[in-house]
């Protein structure tokens, strides 16, 4: 059997479904009548991508510069390439979350998919530009840098979330790891700015865990906030 | 017009206030999203329930559709939420029970002509996945890449899908086609 005869085959079948009851439609169209006032469509996604981008970018400077910049001082020129990289991650990011957030957008990848291709991409710069192997203190330095980079990424998401409000997740999960990993992004550049412990392994491990445990924290929170919306609907 | 620029243009009317252009949506894309749900083995009146749930549910978030897109995977993706939630809802295994006391009606290997066979009966060998793509490809009439965008996955993926289901039917089909 050829396509085209398979296709006429699902054109008839479908055909031959009954149609909903007129009655229906009417009830449905009057269910919306007394609330049909006009709204205003969402921005553009570039003109939502520049806003979540620049209000990001401009929390991590922020708070780099209250804490110090610390970080890119001591940075030498091969290094400077981490704040060339995580920029444009972070408008991918800020990407993939509208995506996320507009029903129907152009085909992406999948949040998770941004998360591991972000993660891997940091993780090789990180281990490329950074040579220094001394490992002390390891612990107490970094979760003062994971702290102190997801305390960055909280802002960050929330201005991100008030610029996308108005926007509707399809699937809140996935909109949350996207709106985290971004989120975890501004916190990393906020590190890089900030943080002068050059170690590979600190920098490895604790810097690059901002993303993944942001993504994590808001896909959860995400899921449950859709639970509870779906549960009340 | 276009059919599509139509509809995009009743969008936009309907974003603006406009209830005739509401109605004019309602009456010409209800029967295909009805379609869409009682594919997916709900009952006519579970069908009825999703499709008015995905009309108030398009009516809250309206302004989340921007003119120029396409209107139908915007329509779809949000369809598609709406399901999810209802299978969340009534839970997995009640939709097995009443897929299993739906079966006597619907045999999957019968050997009737294709053109007696329902759209469910049709699409029951596919999976959900499968189904969906084969929906909206051949039924709803979209493009490759309105159902990649209303899925929210890759062109790649949903002709990946598209083929192997065309496989699953015409293997199915021919074999009705030797029986009787």
């Amino acid at each position: 059997m050829r396509d085209g005869e398979l296709d006429d085959i699902l054109k008839k079948t479908a055909q031959a479904q009954p149609d909903p009851d007129p009655a229906l439609l009417d009830r449905i169209a009057a269910s919306i009548q007394p609330n049909m006032r006009p709204v205003r469509p969402l921005p553009s996604a570039r003109i939502l991508n520049l806003g979540i981008y620049c209000a990001s970018l401009a929390i991590a400077i922020a708070i780099a510069a209250k804490l110090g910049f610390f970080g890119v001082r001591a940075m030498s020129g091969p290094q400077i390439l981490i704040l060339v990289v995580l920029p444009i991650l972070l408008g991918w990011g800020a990407a993939e979350w509208i995506a996320e957030m507009i029903p129907g957008s152009r085909p992406h990848p999948a949040p998770g998919t941004f998360l591991a291709v972000a993660c891997a991409a940091l993780a090789a710069l990180f281990a490329i530009l950074f040579r220094d192997r001394v490992t002390e203190p390891f612990v107490s330095q970094g979760v003062a840098c994971l702290k102190a980079g997801l305390l960055t990424a909280i802002p960050a998401g929330l201005a991100g979330w008030t610029i996308l409000r108005r926007g509707f997740a399809v699937n809140p999960t996935n909109a949350g790891l996207a709106a985290g990993s971004m989120a975890g992004l501004a916190g990393i550049l906020m590190l890089e700015l900030h943080c002068p412990n050059f170690q590979t392994w600190h920098v490895l491990v604790w810097h690059t865990a901002v993303v993944p445990v942001s993504a994590a924290i808001a896909a959860l929170t995400a899921r449950l906030a859709g639970r509870r919306t779906s549960g009340r609907a | 017009m276009h059919p599509d620029g139509e509809l995009e243009a009743l969008m936009v009317r309907y974003q603006r206030g406009d209830f005739a252009a509401a109605t004019a949506l309602i009456q010409r894309l209800s029967p295909q999203l009805h379609r869409f749900f009682a594919v997916q083995f709900v009952s006519r009146a579970s069908a009825d329930d999703l499709l008015q749930e995905t009309w108030l549910r398009l009516h809250e978030v309206r302004h989340t559709y921007r003119p120029g897109e396409p209107v139908l995977p915007w329509l779809y993706a949000i369809a598609r939420h709406i399901r999810v939630d209802h299978y969340r809802k009534s839970g997995r295994t009640s939709a097995r029970e009443q897929s299993l006391d739906e079966t006597p009606e619907m045999p999957a290997p019968r050997a009737a002509p294709a053109a007696t066979l329902t759209m469910e009966e049709m699409l029951a060998p596919l999976p959900e996945s499968q189904r969906e793509v084969i929906q909206l490809l051949k039924i709803s009439g979209m493009s490759l890449e309105e159902v990649a965008r209303a899925t929210s996955s890759s062109v790649g993926s949903v002709k990946q899908k598209a083929f192997r289901a065309y496989e699953k039917l015409r293997e199915r089909l021919g074999k009705m086609g030797g029986a009787s």
